[in-house]
């Protein structure tokens, strides 16, 4: 009995550093999905303005081509569909998601930014390594999950991809729209993860597996 | 034969015809594939529109291939979306991949294939309209407003943040031609990007916004629909319409409070204006004062109890003893009169008198204060005329001391007082000043508020506007005395103030003051004679000779002038009266004379009534003194 009482507190306590830790959590999920988002709609405008510069027939040529493996992060498996991301675990996705960021980390400076863009090259590689960093803080505060084989296998590929094997393409246009493609596809990505990993991990009923 | 040639060609078109319509089969026209559509990020449908169909059933069909691989698969679905349509569903459906869809018109003479269109089904997201939609007016002081509340549609995941979505309210009043569309509204717990706006709460799915400033008695009609964050809007959801009742205008309710406030104020404003009218008037239109004698009453005069009246006038204390005189002589007596002025005083004409007097050899500013200064002599110079009419009356100046007398050149006395504008007010107080024997009763105010001070200046000098007269007398070698004998006096030290000085003399005008001073050179006395309406010196000169009408009546100190004992607080000029009561009953009989003369220049009856009443207060008695201000009060 008396062993009984001493555990309550014990218990209390730790619930109470629990939910603390869990608001913790959310908190720092909120400034990731934020800025996340923030890249994206950066990223999305910086394609429109790009394909506002191009010509009709070059658009429509390089419509074609984007039929090719061509986005340096391919190589980097991430769910593709609702169901499997549901199926990821929280960690899982943050791990994909830490690497898709990292994957972009540097090329991001090759971007090509047009007049309305007010971002520098080194801007853009600010925020991402800002949010990697976020993300890293997520990984470790969630880390109570037993890491996984497959988060391992992966890991142990190079992050960047394929992405030096096509730097040698002359064609310039073509390239940067490649790559702003690429980069756009690969922010709604991690946002699209951050968003469930965010809402699994909410404390509100709202989302649910 | 005719009708038979055309009989042929009848039947050879009709053949014709129909066998070109056997032969129009063509291979069938280009089809397109116009959009595809995903409500909710999970399966994904796309149109496309037919070309011309070649005469022959023509079959449609779509195949795709994914990004990565050089499969072609073909739509898995034509029948769900309806015709020319194919519909993904979740199994085929993947994200983040390009899909490459072509479509295939195909019938007996051949096929075609449209251009390939790529899409990404992660960017082309359209969901369904918010469903649920509910509008109902609460109240909130007087201030009633709608409460918008929607679901969700119902395929699109937001439960799981799989799909993030923001909404738009559009709102309208019954009769008017435009919606009025609200901000973007996000909901859940993201923090604002990009300023979004503010955030709704949700109670569960539900969405909630609430619509102010409504229009009393309005029919308002409300539709939402949503947009993912990277896609299409939604069409606008079914309308709810909703009345807000009848309120009273808050705005229109407090300005009539205000308007019944404002008049309120303005009756209680104009009631106070109203009783205080006379104080009000006293305030911002202060009356000239008149001259004042302390003491006289003016009931007592009209009661015609001359004894009475002048009883109240008497004070004690006065006059001055005759020991001080000595020292009064002493320490006031200053006469400087240059060789100039005397060659001139002795029957130049005035202007030059007035203009020599610039070159009086002296030093600086020894004495004379500004009274020699180039701008005061210039002035004079330029006041100077030569007047005919001389009314010349015998100005009685009441002297104090032998020393303390204004000397007056025939007919001129005349203040000069170029700084300020009031002249009289300036100069009077000095010149009575130096009358005073050492009063500490001096508590006239010089120069920086002389010309506010009504009350002395009138009290002792006329308060008429200034009229250069050439009758009056240029002063600076006047001044000179005034200036020393000022500094001396023991009450006087506040007129060492150069620019009073620039008037120690005795301003006047002719007709007021009644200066009419004979033409003599040398220094004489004036006495004040009387006090006129206008609240004017009557000055007579004194003159050594007692003969004719203008008799100095100075020949000792003391002895036939009423002495100025002083100026108390209140401005006033203490008078003494005369003592010889003999004397001052000749000389009241002379000045009656002379008053009446003067009157018989055109005088008015004022001046008449106002020398009978000075005769009056001054003849009576030996002893007192005349408050001159008090008198002059009167008049």
């Amino acid at each position: 009995m008396g062993q009984v009482f001493l555990l309550m507190p014990v218990l209390l306590v730790a619930g109470y550093l629990s939910l603390g830790a869990a608001m913790e959590n959310q908190r720092l999920f909120n400034i990731a999905v934020n800025r996340v988002q923030h890249l994206h709609l950066l990223a999305q405008k910086m394609f429109n303005d790009f394909e506002g510069t191009l010509l009709p027939d070059e658009r429509r040529q390089l419509n074609k081509i984007f039929l090719l493996d061509f986005c340096n992060s391919d190589s980097i498996v991430s769910p593709i569909d609702k169901h499997e991301t549901q199926k990821s675990s929280v960690l899982k996705l943050l791990h994909i998601s830490f690497r898709l960021i990292e994957s972009w980390e540097y090329p991001s400076q090759t971007l090509t930014h047009t007049m309305s863009n007010n971002l520098n090259q080194n801007q853009m590689s600010e925020k991402l390594s800002d949010l990697k960093v976020g993300i890293n803080l997520l990984i470790k505060g969630n880390q109570e999950d037993v890491p996984s084989l497959d988060d391992n296998d992966s890991q142990q590929l190079l992050p960047y991809g394929n992405y030096y094997q096509n730097l040698g393409d002359n064609d310039n246009v073509r390239r940067n729209y490649e790559l702003l493609a690429c980069f756009k596809k690969d922010m709604h990505k991690v946002e699209t993860y951050l968003t469930v990993a965010k809402c699994r991990k909410s404390l509100e009923a709202n989302c649910t597996l | 034969m005719m009708w038979r040639d055309t009989g042929l060609t009848l039947i050879l078109s009709l053949i014709l015809s129909v066998v070109a319509k056997g032969a129009r089969q063509t291979p069938p026209g280009k089809p397109k594939v116009t959009s595809c559509r995903s409500p909710e990020k999970e399966t994904f449908t796309c149109w496309w529109e037919v070309g011309s169909d070649g005469g022959l059933p023509t079959t449609y069909s779509l195949f795709y291939r994914k990004e990565n691989s050089e499969t072609l698969y073909e739509c898995p679905d034509y029948k769900t979306a309806g015709n020319n349509t194919c519909f993904f569903n979740k199994n085929d459906t993947s994200i983040w991949v390009n899909y490459n869809i072509t479509v295939v018109a195909t019938n007996a003479l051949g096929s075609n294939t449209s251009d390939p269109f790529d899409v990404d089904v992660a960017y082309i997201v359209k969901p369904h309209p918010p469903e649920k939609l509910t509008v109902a007016v609460l109240e909130d002081k007087d201030y009633p407003f709608l409460r918008v509340l929607w679901e969700p549609p119902r395929k699109a995941d937001t439960r799981s943040g799989w799909i993030t979505l923001i909404y738009e309210i559009r709102v309208k009043l019954e009769d008017a031609e435009e919606w009025e569309i609200s901000r973007l509204i996000r909901p859940g717990n993201i923090l604002p990007v990009f300023n979004c706006p503010i955030l709704v709460h949700p109670a569960g799915q539900q969405k909630m916004f609430n619509i102010f400033s409504l229009h009393s008695g309005g029919f308002y009609m409300v539709q939402v629909r949503c947009k993912p964050d990277h896609g299409f809007w939604s069409e606008w959801s079914t309308t709810r319409s909703v009345k807000v009742p009848d309120y009273i205008h808050r705005n229109r309710s407090v300005w009539l409070l205000m308007a019944i406030l404002s008049a309120f104020i303005f009756l209680i404003l104009t009631w106070i204006i109203n009783m205080n009218r006379n104080s009000l008037k006293q305030c911002l239109l202060p009356p000239v004062p008149g001259p004042k004698i302390k003491g006289f009453d003016k009931q007592l005069l009209k009661n015609g109890k001359s004894e009475e009246v002048f009883n109240a006038l008497v004070v004690n204390g006065f006059p001055p003893r005759s020991t001080d005189y000595e020292d009064l002589l002493v320490e006031y007596l200053e006469v400087y009169v240059s060789e100039e002025q005397e060659l001139a005083l002795d029957g130049k004409d005035l202007q030059s008198i007035g203009c020599l007097k610039s070159k009086s050899p002296s030093d600086s500013d020894s004495g004379r204060g500004s009274c020699d200064s180039h701008t005061l002599l210039m002035e004079k110079c330029g006041v100077m005329e030569p007047k005919e009419e001389s009314s010349y009356e015998e100005p009685e100046l009441q002297q104090a001391q032998a020393g303390n007398w204004v000397s007056l050149d025939r007919g001129e006395s005349w203040v000069d007082s170029p700084n300020t504008s009031n002249g009289q007010v300036n100069t009077k107080p000095l010149v009575f000043s130096m009358l005073i024997h050492g009063s500490s009763n001096n508590q006239y105010h010089t120069s920086p508020e002389l010309p506010k001070q009504h009350t002395v200046p009138d009290n002792v000098f006329p308060t008429t506007p200034y009229h250069p007269n050439p009758e009056y007398m240029d002063c600076p070698g006047k001044c000179n005395q005034y200036h020393l004998s000022q500094s001396l006096s023991a009450g006087a030290h506040q007129l060492q103030n150069p620019n009073d000085f620039n008037v120690p003399c005795l301003e006047g005008q002719s007709e007021a003051m009644g200066l009419g001073l004979p033409h003599s050179r040398s220094m004489e006395y004036v006495e004040v004679q009387k006090v006129n309406q206008e609240n004017q010196l009557v000055l007579k000169p004194l003159s050594s000779h007692s003969h004719g009408p203008f008799q100095p009546l100075l020949v000792e100190a003391g002895e036939d002038y009423s002495k100025v004992n002083g100026v108390n607080k209140d401005n006033v000029l203490l008078l003494q009266r005369k003592r010889v009561m003999a004397e001052a009953s000749q000389s009241c009989d002379h000045q009656v004379k002379e008053v009446e003369c003067k009157q018989q220049q055109g005088k008015t009856d004022t001046h008449r009534s106002v020398t009978t009443q000075l005769q009056e207060s001054m003849c009576p008695t030996t002893s007192g003194y005349v408050d001159t201000a008090s008198m002059m009060l009167t008049f």
